[in-house]
């Protein structure tokens, strides 16, 4: 039995509306959201509500299996594709044929994959491992991913082409603290899951100000965090302790919850930007999509050096080129190179006067 | 006078959607917007034999243009859809696969695409007479 999708929110309510309108198209969809929003309940519910619900609906974690033996789970393999291939094996896109392939985690696909997956979503087709033979095959994708797939094709780690074939449908998934008004019913449903599920645990329900208190936390891992406290509480039996040992700096009062979460926020915003910052200024020089074998392979600090080097140098010749009208002897004074050297570096830069 | 044409035009930037409206209304169609694919989605299902033309960005939330596009292939064929698109190649490719009538790159001429509105529209009229 799959998950309903539980709120009383403006976008739960709107997620819902939507995926009723769009259950029976079968076009690509992308789930977006925080970890632990309901991203594949969400992808559960379009399943349930489309004529597809009577097949299978087959689930894959793109970042949970190494790149190899991803792509043999979803494209299968021949008997004798590579050593240990004992026998044949179909892949998730032929057991999802008809009904659904979930992929989640899409965002940490390796490139190579990627381009084969663009491939299946273009022609309806694609080849197991070792057989030269393409299969058709009718399976509704239906994609999720934590990460903003934008950010990732600007960094050169995911397919543009990919993102837009899978982003034809796109539902939007809000964290928990940006819709606190469904975490009353959030608490009611699984309390009476987890009840019907342990009926010998005697945990008992929220009173109103343990559900206030529970409404004002953060939540930074969404309704999963939620869900495990709940778990919690059937052995425990006790909201205090459960709140108590919350991520302690984002309990406490209101005002205190706001300032300290959005002030953690920044600061794990600022890690990230410093290492978004670093694999940006790298991938100017290697290509950061290729798999890792290949990429330190690629890594050569001489070579970087070289091209780093030369990129500013040429940046700063046209730049006092430019000041100086184009005035190369100027230049070269200015620039303390000799005549001679900058006409080279212009040449090799290959830097051209504007014409006129 | 007959009948005005109707167009439903789509766009999630209000700005362009104010301009189109303006400038279709004062040529004499009767004009509806919808700010993203999904709203375009449930003015049609309200209202499915209104519309003779649908004009349509591609980059949107929730249901982008090229699935409004090939749910309105599908559901509702006797409309014409022009895409409209100002992100590269990508989409519009997308949109043509869609089998959108036609696709349109942005920066838009106003008096370009009404030209091809009342073009695509008078085929159609021209085809039932016949």
């Amino acid at each position: 039995m799959s998950t309903p999708l539980i709120g009383v929110s403006k976008s739960i309510l709107k997620i819902k509306e939507l995926i009723n309108h769009v259950a029976n198209t079968c076009l690509n969809v992308l789930i977006t959201g925080e970890t632990g929003v309901g991203k594949e309940v969400v992808a559960q519910n379009l399943y349930a509500e489309s004529a597809r619900s009577t097949k299978n609906f087959v689930k894959i974690n793109c970042a949970a299996l190494p790149e190899t033996l991803l792509e043999s789970e979803l494209f299968g393999y021949e008997k004798g594709a590579f050593t240990g291939a004992h026998r044949k094996r179909p892949g998730k896109f032929q057991t999802a044929d008809k009904g659904v392939l979930f992929l989640d985690e899409i965002g940490d696909m390796p490139m190579a994959l990627q381009s084969k997956m663009l491939h299946v979503l273009q022609s309806g087709e694609f080849s197991p491992l070792g057989s030269d033979q393409e299969f058709r095959t009718d399976v509704w994708v239906i994609a999720a991913t934590n990460h903003n797939l934008e950010e990732s094709i600007y960094k050169k780690t995911f397919r543009e082409d990919l993102f837009y074939r899978l982003n034809i449908i796109k539902i939007d998934v809000p964290p928990l603290r940006e819709r606190k008004e469904d975490i009353p019913s959030l608490l009611e449903y699984y309390y009476r899951l987890y009840k019907s599920e342990y009926p010998d645990n005697h945990g008992s329900k929220p009173d109103s100000d343990i559900i206030t208190t529970l409404c004002n936390y953060p939540w930074p891992g969404n309704v999963r965090q939620l869900q495990n406290c709940i778990k919690k509480q059937m052995v425990l039996n006790s909201w205090k302790k459960i709140i108590e040992e919350l991520p302690r700096e984002q309990v406490a009062t209101v005002a205190e919850i706001e300032t300290d979460g959005r002030l953690k926020d920044i600061s794990v915003l600022q890690r990230n930007d410093v290492a978004d910052d670093r694999t940006l200024i790298i991938s100017k020089f290697v290509d950061l999509s290729t798999s890792s074998d290949k990429l330190f392979e690629d890594i050569s600090l001489k070579k970087i050096k070289k091209l780093a080097s030369d990129r500013v140098e040429k940046e700063v010749i046209m730049f006092v080129l430019e000041k100086v009208g184009w005035n190369r002897s100027r230049a070269a004074k200015i620039l303390k190179i000799s005549y001679k050297t900058l006409l080279y570096k212009m040449n090799e830069f290959e830097i051209f006067p504007p014409v006129k | 006078m007959a009948n005005p044409n109707r167009l439903l035009i789509v766009d999630d930037n209000e700005d362009i959607l104010s301009t189109f409206y303006e400038f279709f209304n004062s040529m004499g169609y009767e004009v509806k917007t919808a700010v993203d694919g999904f709203a375009a989605l449930k003015l049609l299902r309200d209202k499915s034999n209104f519309f003779d033309c649908l004009i349509t960005d591609l980059v949107m939330p929730n249901i982008s243009g090229v699935g409004l596009i090939s749910i309105v292939k599908k559901e509702y064929s006797h409309l014409k859809i022009i895409a409209m698109t100002g992100y590269g190649d990508q989409p519009g490719a997308l949109a043509s696969e869609a089998e959108a009538d036609v696709v349109l790159f942005k920066p838009i001429d106003l008096f370009k695409i009404e030209n091809t509105v009342s073009e695509l529209i008078n085929q159609v009229k021209a085809n039932t007479k016949n």
